[in-house]
């Protein structure tokens, strides 16, 4: 890229309505501030795996709500969140003693993958404007991290994440600021 | 943006039912969004490109939480594809920690994300320009020609580079306020 920038009355001339020129403005703005998309690779085939693959995965999140996360775990599809096999229930600490959340765990797919759906209420934005991150805890510490996400003004957020791990090797989840181990929320 | 495409709304929900020609077309529309966006936050080329398989199979996995009702598909799939990035770096992380945003130089996390949010959106956007408008856009603005040097490097009278010029502008303004609002 150069340093020239180009000018937006260079582009598109003079014979221009002012609101118009408004909205092309804007664009002419955010291309500036984009900079160029990447060149793509040379296509490199996706590995794709079937959506979809209940069964003895049931047993499996019975088994996690009864011996691994007895309290706050319901099997089955109990809070509205699609089909999932199992949901977390999340309350905030003292630290965040608004807020309250559901994680949503759906049916594993072949490669171990769990799509999970984290839906929470009352946890304002963090002032340093650093996301929330979601981590599995074994005996009180941070193992693995699920995903990260940013929450409305309202503290509300519904994120889609993703878990490849052995739910086994873990005692609960909870919910920090990024670069913290406070716990904000927990099962 | 044509009206007769679909969504990436309903691209997503077809990817839910296992349609891998909807896949194909979302794939064609973020792609370089998404590898924009692993760029921006991995640096390394390489590193970006793994990152941009990872978060493409995590938008496959995901699709079926998707939800039309509480909002567009563009940002919901920013961020599977920003947390997809963002696990696939911890689980990986280099020698030299482009992710670490500690007091100093750094730029502020909020400022950041937002820059990327744009770059995402007009990375998207750029997809529905036709070919005969893309370079005007891409040479004007990243390569730094004058309109009379895209005209000549183009082979293209001066005139129908204006032309271009602007249709592609107001073409991406329509995408940006409403498809990707």
């Amino acid at each position: 890229m150069t340093e020239r920038r180009p000018s937006l009355d260079e582009l598109v001339g003079e014979d221009v309505t002012p609101a118009e020129r408004e909205r092309l403005l804007r664009v002419h703005e955010l291309l500036l501030e984009a900079g160029p998309p990447p060149e793509l690779p040379v296509e490199a085939p996706i590995p794709l795996r079937p959506q979809r693959r209940r069964g003895a995965l049931i047993a499996i999140a019975a088994a996690l709500a009864v011996s691994v996360f007895a309290v706050g775990v319901v099997v089955g599809d109990r809070s509205g969140a699609g089909d999932a096999d199992f949901v977390v229930a999340m309350s905030g600490t003292a630290a965040a003693s608004e807020a309250s959340a559901s994680l949503a765990v759906f049916d594993i797919d072949e490669a171990g993958n769990w799509p999970m759906e984290f839906s929470v209420e009352g946890l304002t934005p963090t002032p340093s404007g650093r996301p929330y991150e979601l981590w599995l805890t074994k005996d009180g510490k941070l193992v693995a991290l699920c995903g990260g996400f940013l929450t409305n003004p309202d503290g509300s957020a519904v994120v889609p994440m993703n878990a490849p791990y052995d739910f086994t090797d873990f005692d609960g989840w909870v919910v920090v600021e990024e670069g913290s181990t406070a716990p904000l929320l927990t099962t | 943006m044509d009206g007769s495409e679909p969504s990436d709304g309903q691209l997503i929900e077809r990817i839910a039912d296992g349609d891998s020609r909807a896949f194909d077309e979302l794939h064609r529309r973020y792609a370089r969004s998404v590898l924009g966006l692993a760029l921006r936050r991995l640096g390394d080329r390489g590193r970006a490109e793994d990152a941009t398989q990872e978060a493409f199979v995590a938008i496959w996995r995901s699709a079926r939480t998707f939800d039309a009702v509480r909002g567009r598909g563009a940002p919901w799939l920013y961020a599977v594809a920003r947390n997809a990035i963002t696990d696939g770096y911890r689980r990986t992380p280099s020698p030299v920690s482009e992710l670490e945003d500690g007091p100093g130089s750094d730029p502020d996390p909020s400022d950041e994300a937002e820059a990327s949010w744009t770059a995402w959106r007009v990375h998207r956007a750029l997809e529905v320009l036709p070919e005969h408008e893309r370079p005007v856009i891409e040479l004007a603005y990243w390569s730094g020609l004058s309109q009379s040097e895209i005209a000549l490097k183009l082979g293209i009278p001066l005139g129908t580079v204006k032309t271009r010029t602007r249709s592609a502008l107001a073409r991406l303004a329509d995408a940006l306020e409403e498809e990707l609002r």
